[in-house]
This record gives C-alpha cells, structure tokens and sequence, in this order.
C-alpha cells in the first residue's frame, strides 16, 4: 500500500501517487521549460491536500527546480545579479502582502475560495492567451510563412519614471520602479497561488523593460529562487502551512521527471509544446471552475479553529 | 430481558440519588485499555483499541439474575471548530453562515450494550453527558433554528471521518462479569490526552463508573516535524528550503552540468 501520513497535513496519502505527482509535473515543466507550480498546487488540491499547505508546500518544491534551473543559467553568464536584487525587494513587498491575505483569508473561511477562483481566472487568462498564440503560430507554419519577432512599441512610458539605474549586465538604464512592481506582483503570486511567476516575470522584462531575452529566463529564475524560499519560509512561520514530508516526495519526483521532460521537449516543436501546455492549463482551470459551480456534495464544513499546541 | 414496569419505576425514582452517592453494597466496575499509548509515524493508517472490563460482585451478598448493561464512553481533548454552510452566490458555491463550537471533543466514541436509551432514562444520560444527543458542544448562543442544524452536520461530518461514534451493540460480554468493546481510531486521530469512562448501570441505575486515560501523540520523524512546525515554524521553514536547495544543487551536479 505504501502509505505516508503527512503530519501537517494529516492526511495519509499514497507515497508512489505524490512521487508520481512530482515526476508527471517536474516532466511536465522539464518538457515546456516552465515552472510547473501553476500545475502542482491545483493537482495537490484535487488529491485531498487543503488549498494553503498546497501553495506553500508547492513553493517549497519550486525553490529546488529553480535552483537546478538558475545554476544552468549561472554558468552561461545570463544572469543579471542587479536587476534580480531590485526585484527580490519588490517580491518581498509582495510575498509579505500574499501570506497576511492568505492568513486573512484562511480566518473569515473564504481562502479555498479565492485560491480556487483565482486559479480559474490566472490559468483561463493564460491558457486562453498561449492556445490563441500557439495556434496562430502552427497556421503560420503550414502556411510557410516565417514566424515575425514581435515589433517593439513605439510608446514607452517607463523610460519617464524617476528613480534610475543602471543595469549593465542587461545594458538598461532605468526606473527601478518597474522592476520593483513587476517583483511585488510576482511575489505576490508565489505567496497566494504557489506558483514559481515566471509566466509573468519572463514576458514582462521582455516586453515591458526591454530586457535582451538570454538573461531574462536566468534572471528570472535567480529571482523565483528566492521569492519562493522567502514565502516558504513566510507560510511555514505564520500560516503553520507547510509540510514537509510531502515537500520531500515531490522534490525528489519532480527531479527525476524533470530530467526526462527536458530530453522529451527537445523532441517537439515549440508551437506544439505550446498547444499541449494551453490544453493542459486550460483543462485544469475548468476543473477547479466545475468544483466551484456543480453543487458541493456537502454544503457543511468543519474547520478547527486556532493554533496547535 | 424484559423488567417488569414497577421495578422500572422505582429505579426511575432513585436515579438522582444514586449517581451522586456510592452506598458500599454495590457492584463496582473495573477496567482498561489495550493500550493507553498511541504513537503515530509515518506507517500509520488508524488502531483498533479494546476496552475491556469487569464487575466486581463481592460486596454484593446474593447474586440475582439481572442484566448489567455497560456505557463507555472514549473522549478525545475538546477544540473550538467553527461550522460553515455554502450557500450559492452569484452561480458560485460560497462559504456563507458560520457557527463557532467552542468545545467540541475531537473524538467522540459511545459504546453501549443496549440501545442508550434503554440502558438509562434520558435524564441521568443527560446528567453524564453521554450520547450525541445529550453532547455539550459549547456552541455560542445564536438562533435556535441554525444552531440545530449546525450541531447536526457536525456530528454527521465527524460521524463521516470516523471521530465521532455511537453503536448500541459494540459491548459483548463473557459470562456474567467480563465485558468487553472495540472502537476504531481512523487515520486522522487527534494528538492529545483521551479519557475513558466505563459506567455499569442495571435496571437503570448507574451502579459504577471507572475512568482512565489514554495518550495518543505522534513519534519519531513525525514527532519532530510536527513539534519544529508548530514550536519552531522559522526553523522548520529554513530546513524544508535548505533541503530543496541542496535538491536543486544535486540535480544541477547530476543532470545540468553537461551543457
């Protein structure tokens, strides 16, 4: 049977489903060279785990494919230490923000909710967008026609903003308000949701701060590295959310599935990854919709109130 | 065993005096438990602990043929749940209405030999406190309409998740003196201080009551988790991202470093 008992759970779970968990989304993010969190904590969810020890626990576990990840990116020098410092401040601000509204929240009995809704809303928005992008993307290809790199805008109101510096190693000088925001918003992300942001934070240093895109994924994820250790450590310390025992099961499944993702995505074309990937997170986002609309099979409760111990 | 209605009366009649005194001539129960420690690690999937007991006839001079029928009663430590209700909001099921238990015990066992209410009159289950329907929940004085419906569901919820029990027939005797019954702890069995109560009652009377406690705490690796989450949250945070770092690390070592 090979069952674990999570203690902060306390929960008994099957050990080969969450190592196999591990392995599907560690493959999974290996293959399409993302994050995976925004897939972990909803499956956790699915299987029983209560929505706040799946976000922090979930954090925990992107904390060791981003450090395997950043390493990668250390050795090729496509990291920019400035700017991910500017942005670890503003994760701060953010992951601070994400774990009092999840405490709050847990409280008043409204956070399964409103992890669940926001979920619906972040998964539908970016599975919608990647389906749209990935689609037009393979008619081009059939069609013949070569693939345009997006044009830069032509407006560009960060370049107003005060509080400039300069970023060398990506060759920017500029606001440091942006980069501050975009890493609130990120933090913010990892500490409410569980997810690593790096569907945020890559296209917008891209887009927004102009950011050469070789750096960008190192550096974004050198940020994730520590915005997710800092909420681990934030849940763990005020939520009591975090658990252990399943954290080890599904780093060390994420960690093999990683591997054999990453060799599986070199054998498929990007516009296909990303129409797999859309359907995927598309798919997930209905069903947490389908929990949240169908009648519940209980309409009561039961929470314990106050701390342990 | 049917009794016959004028002896029903007249134990009805004494039954206030006698839970509060203990005149010598009685029978008097004993018991224990099969184990009064329950440690749970990483293996555990629930226990099954036996109760078991005897009564004592010696200071009773003549044996007639009454019945004894026995109540036990397994209690975990007592925690404050607050009880939710979805109600549909804007095509959404939301968490509306609450109500606060303030004691509600975190487990709940009844065991009986008969049907509870044909062991004792309402009033003295009342009195001890035994049964769901006589449970104390310290709920917080609201509308009577809700609390009801509350107090239910949490029994039902409980009754679901196998914390909370109550079965007429879960007591066998062996011969006249030896009893004994089983209760089932399920997985996700409270830590904390358990007390059982053995009563023995005939023709309706309470004639005894014997208590012990029971441990149930976790141990081990589990243990440990368990005490630095909640005693030292900051320090068990730091060693679950250590851990997934130095994971990161190995991976990179193994698998990042040829490229």
């Amino acid at each position: 049977m090979l069952q674990v008992y999570l203690p902060i759970a306390e929960i008994s779970v099957n050990l080969l489903v969450m190592l196999g968990l591990g392995a599907a989304v560690g493959f999974l993010s290996g293959m399409f060279g993302v994050g995976g969190g925004f897939l972990l904590t909803p499956l956790l969810m699915f299987s029983g785990i209560p929505p706040a020890i799946a976000v922090t626990t979930c954090a925990n576990q992107i904390v060791a494919s981003s450090v395997s990840g950043a390493l990668v990116q250390w050795r090729r020098d496509n990291i920019d230490l400035k700017m991910g410092a500017v942005l670890i401040i503003g994760g701060l601000a953010g992951a601070v923000v994400g774990v009092w509204l999840v405490g709050a929240l847990r409280e008043a009995g409204q956070a399964d909710l409103m992890i669940s809704l926001s979920y619906v809303a972040f998964l539908g928005l970016i599975g919608g967008l990647m389906l749209a992008e990935s689609i037009r993307a393979i008619q081009r290809a059939r069609a013949g026609v070569p693939a345009r790199p997006r044009k830069p805008g032509q407006h560009n109101w960060i370049h107003g903003l005060p509080l400039k510096m300069r970023f060398p190693r990506s060759r920017l000088y500029i606001s440091a308000i942006p980069p501050l925001l975009i890493g609130a918003l990120v933090g913010f992300l990892a500490s409410f949701l569980g997810v690593g942001g790096g569907f945020v934070m890559v296209p917008a240093l891209i887009y927004l701060l102009r950011m050469p895109t070789n750096i960008v994924i190192g550096t974004s994820l050198f940020q994730i590295i520590f915005i997710t250790a800092i909420v681990t450590m934030l849940h763990a310390t005020f939520n009591h959310t975090l658990d252990l025992v399943l954290a080890v099961l599904l780093i060390a499944g994420g960690v093999v599935g990683g591997h054999f993702g990453a060799q599986a995505g070199q054998k498929l074309k990007g516009e296909q990854l990303r129409l797999m990937l859309a359907l995927i997170v598309l798919a997930v986002a209905i069903r947490i919709l389908f929990d949240l609309v169908l009648p519940p099979d209980d309409l009561y409760s039961l929470t314990p109130l106050g701390t342990k111990l | 065993m049917k009794r016959a209605p004028a002896i029903m009366a007249f134990w009805l009649a004494t039954i206030g005096v006698a839970c509060a005194d203990d005149p010598p001539a009685q029978e008097q129960v004993q018991s224990d438990i099969s184990t009064r420690e329950i440690a749970i690690q990483s293996n555990f999937t629930g226990i099954e602990i036996v109760l078991f007991g005897a009564i004592d006839f010696t200071s009773v001079p003549a044996i007639d043929e009454t019945q004894y029928d026995v109540i036990m009663v397994v209690r975990g430590p007592d925690e404050p749940v607050v009880m939710r209700r979805k109600e549909r909001t804007i095509g959404l099921w939301v968490n509306g209405p609450s109500e606060v238990f303030q004691s509600a015990p975190s487990f709940y066992a009844v065991l009986a030999s008969r049907p509870l209410r044909a062991i004792a009159p309402e009033a003295t289950l009342k009195k001890l406190g035994v049964g769901f329907a006589e449970l104390d929940l310290g709920a917080e004085p609201t509308d009577e309409v809700n609390r009801a419906r509350f107090r239910s569901s949490l029994i039902r919820l409980k009754e679901d998740r196998g914390l909370f029990l109550e079965s007429d027939d879960a007591i066998s005797f062996i011969g006249r003196s030896l009893f004994r019954g089983s209760v089932d702890l399920p997985v996700s069995v409270p830590i904390g201080t358990y007390t059982t109560q053995v009563y023995l009652f005939r023709d309706g009377k309470l004639l005894s009551q014997d208590d012990s406690t029971l441990q149930v705490h976790k141990v081990g690796f589990e243990r440990i988790v368990y005490l630095l989450a909640f005693r030292y949250p900051f320090i068990y945070g730091l060693i679950a991202v250590v851990i997934a770092a130095v994971a990161g690390l190995i991976t990179w070592a193994i698998f990042g470093r040829r490229d």
